[in-house]
Order: structure tokens, then sequence, then C-alpha cells
């Protein structure tokens, strides 16, 4: 569809590049995000009575 | 997001608001996850409620930093419970497009909207998510409705580049014979022009090269050959300028996934190659410029270089991804004329398909690849 062809191409673009690859001048995220542990996010929230921000990505 | 906007110091404040999560989707460690909160669209943002494991709030697709803290804003007041009826009825349909219910979400979207009251801040993100909830319910026209009905409000803001192209796209979906179709479609190609001259309007790059592709699209659509060498001519000269700008090499390779798309409907893919070659230069465990570098090379029928650029690309791909590698190999070998080699790569990918794990296991690409090999002699 039309449609999908915008949605994956934009979500292409709106997606980011390996954290390997990162190199010494690229600006780091200001958010203490962890990485791909769900299992601890869900406890640290409930421990710390807060919410969980996820943002759902891929390495293309 | 991680190049452009996560690294925004105003969010600073907003750290221990919300425990951090990211979720690699190509990661079989998150498969479980995804099992639990399937993800249809990349990027995906959810605010979750830790209490009861269930979505507060769905985003779908890039955020400027504005709009991030409004979704934040909103995935408090959801989990929170807080809030006047409208955002009451807000978070219902939050929660139920967080389920992936996005008939019985866009019912509640249009409740929220039509108890709003006049000036709500909360209208540009409800009428975002409706509109995606609309499409993936297949309800073009009332997509397509929508979108040109509220692009007059939100022409000026951050929004409308999102509500014009999804509304264009949804137009164009519909059939030939709805009598509508054509003022939707020219009305909002109008629309969808404006935000394209209106260079005043902070958005985000990449919704404004999403209007670029639909743009191209209506074109296509409207079998105007020079039209749509023109508009993805500037579609390219905008995203080189984009990338020009960049302050690193992560931040520049964002762009290289429309540039070739640009690049090959201009059916220029040589264009392609130098920004893809300093994409695997500067960024060695990356897939993505390989895997893009085999595909401008098919196109440009250097055949061994696609399969070469394949093979580097494999070395470092996982999950899903891999299978999109695996059939553009076989599209090589196929272009080649090695049907052998070509039916050996999609038996392998198919292969590969089959063993994903649940949440990451697709049906639909597990289908599309037989389709291909029943194809392939």
């Amino acid at each position: 569809m039309r449609w999908n062809r915008a949605i994956s191409a934009f979500l292409a673009l709106s997606s980011t590049v390996s954290v390997a690859g990162a190199t010494a001048s690229a600006p780091r995220e200001v958010l203490p995000f962890i990485a791909d542990d769900y299992p601890r996010a869900l406890a640290e929230a409930r421990a710390r009575k807060l919410p969980i921000f996820v943002e759902a990505w891929a390495p293309w | 997001m991680k190049a452009f906007v996560f690294t925004d110091k105003a969010l600073a404040r907003r750290t221990g608001q919300f425990v951090w999560l990211a979720i690699d989707t190509e990661k079989a460690v998150n498969a479980p996850f995804l099992t639990k909160f399937p993800v249809q669209v990349w990027p995906s943002f959810y605010v979750l409620d830790a209490s009861s494991e269930t979505v507060a709030l769905r985003w779908v697709g890039g955020a400027t930093v504005p709009q991030l803290q409004k979704i934040l804003d909103d995935g408090q007041a959801a989990v929170g419970g807080r809030g006047r009826a409208s955002e009451q009825v807000l978070a219902r349909a939050d929660r139920l497009y967080g389920e992936g219910k996005n008939k019985e979400a866009a019912e509640a979207y249009r409740e929220a909207l039509a108890n709003a009251p006049r000036a709500w801040p909360r209208y540009a993100r409800t009428v975002e998510s409706l509109l995606f909830a609309l499409q993936a319910s297949h309800e073009s026209e009332a997509c397509a409705t929508t979108a040109r009905e509220a692009f007059t409000r939100l022409r000026r803001t951050a929004s409308a580049a999102n509500v014009a192209a999804s509304g264009l796209g949804c137009a164009l979906e519909l059939p030939a014979e709805n009598p509508r179709r054509a003022d939707l479609v020219a009305s909002l190609e109008e629309d969808a022009r404006r935000v394209l001259v209106d260079k005043d309007v902070p958005m985000a790059a990449d919704d404004r090269s999403s209007v670029f592709i639909s743009l191209f699209d209506a074109r296509g659509d409207a079998k105007d050959e020079e039209g749509k060498k023109r508009v993805a001519s500037a579609w390219a000269s905008f995203l080189e300028g984009e990338a020009a700008r960049a302050k690193s090499p992560e931040a520049r390779a964002v762009f290289d996934s429309h540039r070739l798309s640009a690049y090959l409907d201009l059916q220029e893919p040589e264009r392609a190659i130098p920004m893809l070659e300093a994409s695997e230069r500067d960024l060695p465990d990356d897939y993505n410029p390989p895997a893009r570098l085999a595909a401008a090379y098919k196109a440009m029928k250097r055949y061994d270089d696609a399969l070469a650029a394949s093979d580097r690309a494999l070395v470092k791909a996982y999950g899903p991804r891999k299978l999109l590698i695996l059939q553009t190999r076989a599209d090589i070998y196929a272009a080649k004329g090695d049907s052998a080699a070509a039916r050996r790569t999609l038996e392998g990918a198919l292969q590969t398909a089959e063993s994903l794990p649940a949440g990451q296991r697709s049906e639909g690409a597990i289908a599309a690849i037989k389709k291909k090999l029943e194809a392939t002699p």
C-alpha cells in the first residue's frame, strides 16, 4: 500500500543506527534508558511506583 | 529519535518521572516483551502502567521534543487516571490503541474529540492517533476526510506533515469508483504541498520526508512521470541538505534509507554509493550500509558487487531484518540468472523465518517467502 510505503520509509528514517557503531562525537541520550531488559524495568517501576516509558525501535 | 530527540537536554528534567526502557525489536531476548506488546510500526512508544502491565498510551512514528513532552504528560495523566471527561475518554482510546484494537480506538478518539473543549491541548496528538487507527482499520475515506478537516487547524503545527501525508496516503487507497476520491486526493495533495512550502513550521525531518513520499505516490497515481521526477528530485535535495547538517555519522546515516529510496525513484542508484560507503566506513558494526549497498548495486546491475555487499551485511545482521537481506540476495541471484542460488537463498530465508521465536515470528513474512519460492524456477 502507498501508505505502508510512506510509513515504512519514514519509520526507517526515524530509526537509528547500531549503538555498537557509535563514535565519540555522537551526542548522548540524556535519559537513562535500560536496554533490552523488560523484567528489570518492570521491577524497578513497581518498586519506585513509576510508569514505564518504552521506546520500541529497530536498527534499520 | 536516538540521534535527534533523546539527546535534547530539555528532556533531562523527566529522568525521575519514568523508568526508561529501550527495546530493540530485532533481538530474540525481547521476544517475550513483543508477545505481550506486539509492535506494528517502528519506532513505537508506549507508556505502561507497571502495576497492571497495561498500555496507558501508544505513539507511533517520530516526534519532535515538544511532541514528546506532550506524550509524556499525557502518559502520566493516563496512568494516574487524572483529567476531565475528554481526557478520560482519550485515556480509554489510548489503551485500546495500545492493545492494537484500532477500530474501537478510532471510535473512542472520535468521542474524545467530540467532547473536547475548543482549544484542547491534546487535539493534535489525538488527531494523529485517530488517523493511524483509521488507516490500520482500512477506513480510508474516514481517514482522508478527517485529515482534510484537521489540516486547516493544524497546518502551522508540527503535526501538519503527518496529517497531510497520512490523509493523502488514505485518499490514494480509495477505489477509483469512489465519488469523493478525486476531490480528496486533489485537496490533500495541495495540503501536502503547503507543508513543504511552509519551511518555518518546526517539524521532524522524517515527517517532512514522508510528505515527499506521499506526493511522489500522488504523481504516480496521476501517471505524471515528469511530476514524479520533480518530487523525487526535490526530495533527494531536501535529504541531502539534512544529511549535510548532521553533526555525527550516526545522525547523517539516519537519512541513508530515505536517500536511497529517492535515488532509486529517480533511477539514479549510483548517487547512493558514496554515502553508503561512508556510512559503512564510519559505522563498521552496522549491517544497514552494506545491506543498502546491495540494493543499490543490484539496481545498477553490478551483481557481484551486490552479492559482496550482501555477504558483509549478513555477517552482522540479526533478527527478522535478516529475512529482507536474504530476499534481496535472492533477487540479486535471480537477476543474475542463477535460479538455483536464488532458490537456495529463499529456502534459507524460510528456515530462518520459521525459526524466529513467538513475538518475532511473522506468518505474513513466511507466506511472502513461500510465494516467492513458488515463483522461482
